[in-house]
């Protein structure tokens, strides 16, 4: 098992880390929603320069983005040719058995392919200019709305805290329980599929115990300090809208206005 | 380490302690997600480890619960691979959901196994996930399903056999019955 990266966070200083994390939370998934109202050339042009502007403000080197689409870049490319030779209609280039290219189907694969990578380098921009924890915190403000719904959102948001504080120190524990294991003859990478799913019980069992007690003395710790459940506490932590938060939105009212006047209807 | 009680009856109020369970076995599924096994042409993931704990452990309705934070809590870590999407969410809450309603509170069972590998399957990663293919890239649903077919018709089974073992081990840590 290899190395893993806790937190995709660079630090850096440019405008779009000064924005809000909630800012930065809904932009992203805004760009999501409007993504679908691109259907032409121009409307993706458009797309592709504001992707790379908002790339391009965060001053950050675009090795760092081209990392986070490598691993995804053969699935993306695979999903594109498959999407290529199995679509018909308008003029017909090539055709064996039940492949085809064809115009629509080559528009279509380089309309999915640009898709996913801004969807991706959008997604990039968000994770790489905002702390897991300022995110963790904009979803909590985003599932707010829920709690009218009866969703206990206080009870939701203290997991999710917990959980985040956790995967460092878990991933370390883990690490730590296989080399012991390994040390007394487990082998975790060898062996045929029964071999290996019994490997993993030697690291779960520990691991889960391990969990039953952290839950157990941080209960009684949290309990300690006073802590009678999610209702009537005040906040350390809070998130302050800023205007650059204004200014992204601003983008957005005029991207959405390009798209609306050059898309095909 | 005795009295963290989980009965059918505590399925929509949880304790403090089991609130705070609850966030480390997320934790533990956001890392195991991390890792995958097998040769490269068959990755298999072991995320899905942390689903069947999940539903074994906190039942449908906690387990669903987690399993949408999870995707939240590793998107903030990780980055969403796939892009910040609800869908993605909702299938990470199904997941669970399903190993919920067939292992919680339940003993062991081959034939249990086999059927909730199925359904998340089914319903999972061959429904819900291809639908979010084919609604977020425009993928056509057809193509997408050609993409993940091949891959859903191995994995499964070993997805079984190491769910049989999890369950296996983690049923003999009786701490928390």
């Amino acid at each position: 098992m290899s190395k893993i990266l806790i937190g995709r966070y660079i630090p850096g200083d440019s405008l779009i880390y000064k924005m809000d994390p909630r800012g930065k939370l809904l932009a992203t998934i805004f760009f999501i929603l409007i993504i679908f109202l691109a259907n032409n050339w121009i409307t993706y042009g458009i797309l592709i320069i504001f992707s790379l502007a908002a790339v391009y403000a965060t001053k950050l080197r675009p090795k760092v983005f081209w990392d986070g689409i490598k691993p995804l870049i053969w699935l993306i490319f695979f999903t594109s040719l498959l999407q290529l030779f199995f679509t018909s209609g308008g003029t017909t280039y090539w055709k064996w058995s039940i492949f085809t290219i064809s115009s629509y189907g080559i528009t279509n694969a380089i309309y999915i392919f640009i898709r996913f990578t801004l969807i991706i380098l959008i997604s990039t921009v968000m994770t790489l200019t905002t702390m897991p924890l300022e995110i963790a915190n904009a979803m909590e403000w985003l599932l707010t709305p829920l709690k009218y719904l009866r969703v206990p959102v206080d009870k939701i948001a203290l997991v999710m805290s917990i959980a985040l504080r956790f995967v460092p120190t878990l991933f370390d524990e883990t690490v730590k329980i296989m080399n012991a294991q390994r040390s007394r003859g487990a082998d975790f990478n060898d062996g045929g599929l029964i071999k290996r799913a019994k490997a993993i019980a030697p690291l779960l069992v520990p691991l889960f115990i391990e969990s039953l007690e952290t839950a157990v003395e941080l209960s009684t710790a949290m309990e300690a300090r006073g802590y009678r459940g999610s209702e009537g506490r005040s906040r350390y932590r809070i998130l302050r809208w800023s205007k650059y938060d204004l200014i992204c939105l601003g983008y957005f009212v005029i991207l959405v206005g390009l798209l609306l006047v050059f898309r095909t209807r | 380490m005795k009295g963290i009680e989980m009965k059918t009856k505590n399925l929509v109020h949880l304790e403090l302690r089991d609130l705070i369970l609850l966030g480390i076995i997320i934790a533990m599924k956001v890392i195991l997600a991390q890792f995958s096994f097998g040769p490269a042409m068959v990755k298999v993931g072991l995320g899905f480890i942390g689903s069947v704990m999940l539903g074994y452990i906190f039942g449908p309705i906690w387990g669903s619960v987690g399993g949408g934070i999870s995707d939240l809590v590793s998107s903030a870590i990780f980055g969403n691979q796939g892009g910040f999407f609800i869908g993605f969410t909702l299938t990470a809450m199904v997941g669970p959901l399903i190993y919920g309603l067939f292992f919680y509170n339940k003993e062991v069972k081959i034939w249990r196994i086999i059927a909730a590998t199925i359904l998340v399957t089914v319903i999972v990663n061959i429904g819900m996930n291809t639908l979010w293919l084919h609604l977020l890239y425009g993928v056509d649903f057809k193509v997408a399903l050609i993409q993940r077919l091949p891959k859903e018709t191995i994995i499964p089974w070993i997805q079984m056999v190491i769910t049989y073992f999890v369950l296996q081990a983690i049923s003999r840590v009786k701490m928390y019955k």
